[in-house]
């Protein structure tokens, strides 16, 4: 007992004693929208004009991981942020941003949501930020079955020595294909569609074993430059992502639309547009995923 | 500096610990899982207890809790079948058949979402009262005749002793309350909460160091089953080999229905009338033909295969169900339009589909099967008069 209170006096005598010259920490929360081609994102809901074709999509899953997210100062010094150990959404540090909620089409997602990082800085002037869309390295790939949350969700798995899906987007879309001639009905899904972004060509012993690298990593870091975190909001569309890509069908053989395999020909419109380089071929251009409003 | 005898601050504290555990519904539940398996989510209402487990062993066991004496929940659920029943469609009492076949129940406590098509239905405790009491099929056939029921249990002397033991609160209240459809539906719901698994081969092989608990053939099967060509991992992945789980690490439960390509009657999607997956419920055409993944835990124990029980082997589940597209890729009308987007065939060799049946083969735990606590408790089951 007595040697408790002794304890309990020494740390608050030590927390007297450091608070003056402790630095300041600020509570930081970085904000997700998601959209397709402008329009908010929702479950269920049927945007048109998406892709080559101008085709329709009805999405029924779209969520991420973001990790590694750091506030950037005036001289481009990059402080990261803490995330918040909530035991649901962040684990050390990587978040899952969820914007499904388990509603209509969406029904084998979450209904909770989540669209915000959550952590702290030290205090101080930061005028842009950088994040990483993917999860890093050393939490890729342990066992996802034992991992802690957010990693050890089923529907985020990719394999277990590949690591996670960084993005999980799932969409049916209205044009009919060769594959799938016939339409259930005109509104009804024909093609199913999907971007599932993760690291490919990991070696390893076996596919339930942690592979010692990976030869596309398929991370993409982005740096917003002028962003403001009380103002700004991170906007995430697919739209964009999708626009040089023909939603409605799906080269043969391969994964529905894009699981980022390689060989697989409907990939380089959608990993160009994620500003990754594809099967040895350099991105087009930036990366057009993520902006800000 | 001067310190007080340990023995003096510890013994008030051990005394009053060993009070309070030795109340019986204080007491802990010993779960009985290895290290590295998360421990289920246990219902608010319905918290573990070695005494409901034990009484709802003996009511899962009692033909009693059938119309005319001649069903348990064993009937449809027997344990050396992985606690299903080896048939394509159950029976009920009438010898009516069901729609569809008995799932395994083995870690149903990590289910946030039970039997195959019903996205409403999440507690055992709910669902004990569809074979109990449903009428369409007819399966346990005691729809109005609960008060004969409670009568029937009530009138056997070991059964007064173990409702008592399970539910000392509501023994308090009288007999109303300790022999009801609360306790009696709470009893079986936490005797399936302690039908675990994991002590297969494989679990062996992956958790337990064990590189040589599976065959090289069932560790080339583990690679496919992993890999990209075949997909099986993105539905039956996670530790119980179904994307349905819930967990005391995992925060938010997670569901998986699919469409598996299995029907496409009219060219559009369709399934039999009488067996269209969560659109029945959900009156959704969209979900039409999508069926919850069942765990592969056990599978080589729980032929036949699917939800209505249409394919007899492995063997054919993969050959003639997956790897076409779905079976309706094998016919005139062609692959399911509905179907999920990962159903979209493979070319396999015979070896390879060897392999995987042997990794499949890999997840059967032959010490749950024969667990004695998990058995009859009854010997033969008494019947009432």
């Amino acid at each position: 007992m007595k040697q408790l209170i002794i304890a309990v006096a020494a740390l608050t005598l030590a927390a007297c004693n450091t608070v003056p010259t402790a630095p300041k920490t600020a509570q930081v929360s970085l904000n997700f929208a998601a959209q397709i081609n402008g329009q908010p994102f929702a479950c269920g809901q049927r945007y048109d004009g998406v892709g080559t074709t101008r085709s329709s999509i009805t999405p029924s899953d779209f969520r991420m991981y973001v990790s590694e997210v750091k506030l950037l100062r005036q001289d481009g010094s990059a402080v990261p942020v803490q995330m918040a150990q909530d035991g649901i959404w962040q684990h050390q540090n990587v978040a899952l941003i969820d914007f499904e909620n388990g509603i209509g089409p969406c029904r084998n997602g979450t209904t909770a949501t989540n669209t915000a990082v959550r952590g702290q800085v030290p205090a101080g002037d930061y005028v842009g930020v950088e994040l990483t869309v993917g999860v890093p390295f050393a939490l890729n790939h342990q066992d996802p079955t034992v991992a802690p949350a957010p990693l050890n969700s089923t529907a985020m798995f990719w394999n277990w020595q590949g690591g996670y899906k960084f993005i999980k987007f799932d969409t049916t879309s209205s044009g009919i294909s060769t594959d799938k001639p016939a339409a259930p009905n005109a509104m009804g899904p024909v093609t199913r569609y999907s971007v599932h972004l993760g690291s490919t060509a990991c070696a390893g012993d076996s596919k339930t074993q942690a592979p010692s690298s990976c030869q596309n990593p398929n991370r993409m870091t982005v740096r917003l430059n002028q962003f403001d975190l009380a103002k700004n909001t991170v906007v995430v569309d697919m739209g964009a992502v999708l626009a040089q890509a023909n939603v409605d069908v799906n080269a043969k053989g391969t994964s529905p639309g894009c699981m980022s395999f390689l060989k697989d020909a409907d990939c380089p419109p959608v990993m160009s547009a994620l500003g990754l380089a594809y099967d040895g071929v350099a991105a087009a251009g930036a990366q057009r995923l993520l902006s800000q409003r | 500096m001067k310190r007080l005898p340990r023995s003096l601050v510890l013994w008030p504290a051990l005394v009053l610990g060993w009070v309070l555990l030795s109340g019986s519904a204080l007491q802990a539940y010993h779960w009985g899982l290895p290290a590295w398996v998360p421990r289920p989510v246990e219902p608010a209402d319905n918290p573990m207890s070695a005494a409901k487990v034990e009484l709802g062993r003996h009511l899962f066991y009692d033909q009693r809790l059938s119309a005319d004496n001649s069903m348990s929940c064993a009937s449809c659920h027997q344990q050396d079948k992985a606690f299903t029943d080896g048939k394509s469609l159950s029976e009920g009492v009438t010898k009516e058949k069901g729609s569809r076949s008995a799932m395994s129940l083995a870690n149903v406590a990590y289910l946030p979402v039970l039997t195959w098509a019903n996205p409403n239905l999440t507690a055992l405790e709910v669902q004990a009262l569809v074979p109990l009491f449903g009428e369409h099929p007819v399966e346990m056939g005691m729809a109005g005749r609960e008060k004969e029921l409670f009568a029937r249990l009530q009138a056997d002397a070991r059964y007064r002793e173990l409702f008592a033991k399970a539910f000392p609160a509501e023994a308090n209240q009288g007999a109303q309350a300790l022999y009801s459809l609360s306790t009696l539906t709470k009893a079986i719901g936490s005797f399936q909460r302690s039908l675990l698994s994991f002590d297969s081969p494989y679990d062996r092989y992956q958790y337990g160091g064990q590189k040589d608990a599976i065959s090289a053939s069932a560790k080339r099967g583990e690679a496919l089953f992993f890999g990209e060509k075949m997909e099986c991992y993105h539905c039956h992945g996670g530790f119980t080999f179904t994307d349905n789980i819930r967990h005391q690490k995992l925060p938010l439960a997670e569901q998986g229905f699919h469409n598996t390509g299995l029907y496409n009657l009219d060219g559009r999607g369709a399934y039999p009338a009488n067996n269209v997956g969560i659109s029945e419920l959900t009156g959704n055409p969209d979900d039409m033909g999508q069926f919850r993944t069942p765990t592969l835990r056990n599978v080589a124990l729980t032929a036949p295969y699917m939800h209505d029980g249409s394919i007899p082997t492995l063997q054919q589940v993969i050959r003639e169900h997956y790897a076409q597209a779905g079976r309706a890729g094998n016919t005139p009308a062609g692959p399911n339009p509905m179907r999920s987007s990962l159903i979209a065939g493979f070319e396999i060799t015979q070896q390879e589909v060897n392999d995987v049946v042997a990794f499949l083969n890999s997840l059967t735990d032959e010490s749950f099967v024969k667990n004695p606590k998990h058995s009859d408790p009854w010997g033969k089951a008494p019947k009432s008069k």
